[in-house]
């Protein structure tokens, strides 16, 4: 992500406007007026720039870099969920974008409340963008208006949460323990419950008969 | 191999039968390859040349589970997949085998997330268990030779499980 070469006066890790207020980026610079005024602040760190605005305003500006300022590769389109954190809404939706002849990267950050329903796609921008948003859909919960099939991609379609929500827990809530357990009675294949979880690694194999079996097997290695 | 010049003679030889399935089967292992991640490239290395698995009879690598009778889970087992390895799991016949390789598919390995099968012997029984990560194609040969033992046990007249 950070491929693109810092420019040498930007103070590093500053989040905060700065006082003797800096040249802004070029393409912000091209923007027009009315679009450029809803950006709330320009972010620069490890040669990475980013605008921040609120939702419904990215529409606008992602139009403009799409058509006028040829930025016609969408990377990703990500969530952050910033659940805890003292922000003023809980949600980002992220937009990486890149324009491929003077390899130039640009995200845009849109602020995204917890009550809102949904943040306008972009699928008619980019054709990328279609599963750029099924993800953050199956991640995040995220509703994108527009998005023609804005199915879950990576989990199974039943699957009953958000998992990268910080309010889900890591380990889950139990599904990956909804599985019965398959195995062969007689001539046929029965369903059980499963093993209890977790199990020992090696089970049946590190007993004290087996211990005695590899030590009386192994030969001493050769000098 | 060495066989024939300890039958000697007329050429007969006394055995049980018992003993003589478990000594062909043991011997012709036909390997299920359900690769998913990293570990199937070792698994993969096992099975060519410079490791050779076919030293060993068990180098019939089949696609279709209903012509293997060794299940080699190799690589993270997430949500989505476990149905499928049940459905092949199902799908071998008996008697089958099952080779747990590396830590990813008997425990999980470091990935202790929503997603992920902290081990495929909740749901499917498994014999032999390969630690490592990856572990390494002489690690998968030994446990070949680990079902080959398992294999010279089994009896004729029961499941193999037992009924």
């Amino acid at each position: 992500m950070s491929d693109d070469t810092p420019p040498p006066e930007t103070p590093p890790g500053d989040a905060s406007p700065s006082n003797q207020q800096p040249a802004p980026h070029p393409v912000r610079a091209a923007l027009p007026p009315l679009i450029e005024s809803r950006i709330l602040d320009e972010v620069t760190h490890g040669g990475q720039t980013w605008f921040i605005v609120r939702t419904p305003d990215q529409r606008a500006i992602l139009e403009h870099l799409r058509f006028e300022q040829n930025f016609e590769f969408l990377k990703d389109i990500t969530a952050i969920d910033f659940l805890g954190r003292d922000t003023i809404e809980r949600f980002q939706v992220v937009y990486v974008l890149y324009r491929i002849p003077d390899k130039l990267n640009i995200r845009l950050h849109a602020w995204l409340p917890e009550e809102v329903e949904s943040v306008p796609s972009v699928v008619d921008l980019w054709d990328s963008a279609r599963w750029s948003e099924r993800e953050t859909h199956d991640m995040f919960g995220i509703v994108f208006d527009g998005n023609p099939d804005l199915r879950r991609l990576l989990m199974p379609e039943d699957f009953p949460a958000f998992p990268l929500l910080k309010d889900y827990p890591l380990k889950g809530r139990g599904e990956r323990r909804q599985f019965p357990l398959v195995r062969p009675r007689g001539n046929e294949m029965v369903e059980d419950a499963p093993l209890p979880y977790p199990v020992s690694i090696g089970r049946g194999m590190h007993t004290p008969e087996y211990v005695e079996e590899v030590q009386r097997e192994s030969k001493p290695r050769k000098k | 191999m060495g066989l024939e010049s300890m039958i000697g003679g007329e050429g007969f030889l006394t055995t049980k039968i018992n003993d003589l399935v478990n000594w062909g089967r043991k011997n012709a292992l036909w390997p299920m390859p359900f690769g998913t991640a990293c570990c199937a490239i070792e698994m993969m290395a096992t099975f060519s040349g410079r490791y050779d698995i076919s030293r060993f009879g068990a180098e019939v690598v089949r696609f279709t589970p209903r012509q293997s009778d060794l299940l080699i889970v190799s690589g993270r087992i997430c949500l989505k997949m476990m149905p499928v390895l049940q459905k092949i799991y199902r799908q071998m016949p008996e008697p089958k085998w099952v080779i747990s390789m590396g830590a990813c598919a008997s425990c999980g390995g470091v990935f202790d997330t929503y997603t992920m099968i902290q081990g495929v012997d909740q749901f499917i029984p498994v014999d032999v268990y390969v630690p490592g990560c990856p572990p390494r194609p002489e690690s998968l040969l030994d446990a070949v030779f680990e079902v080959q033992k398992i294999v010279s046990g089994e009896k004729l007249d029961s499941g193999k499980h037992g009924s």
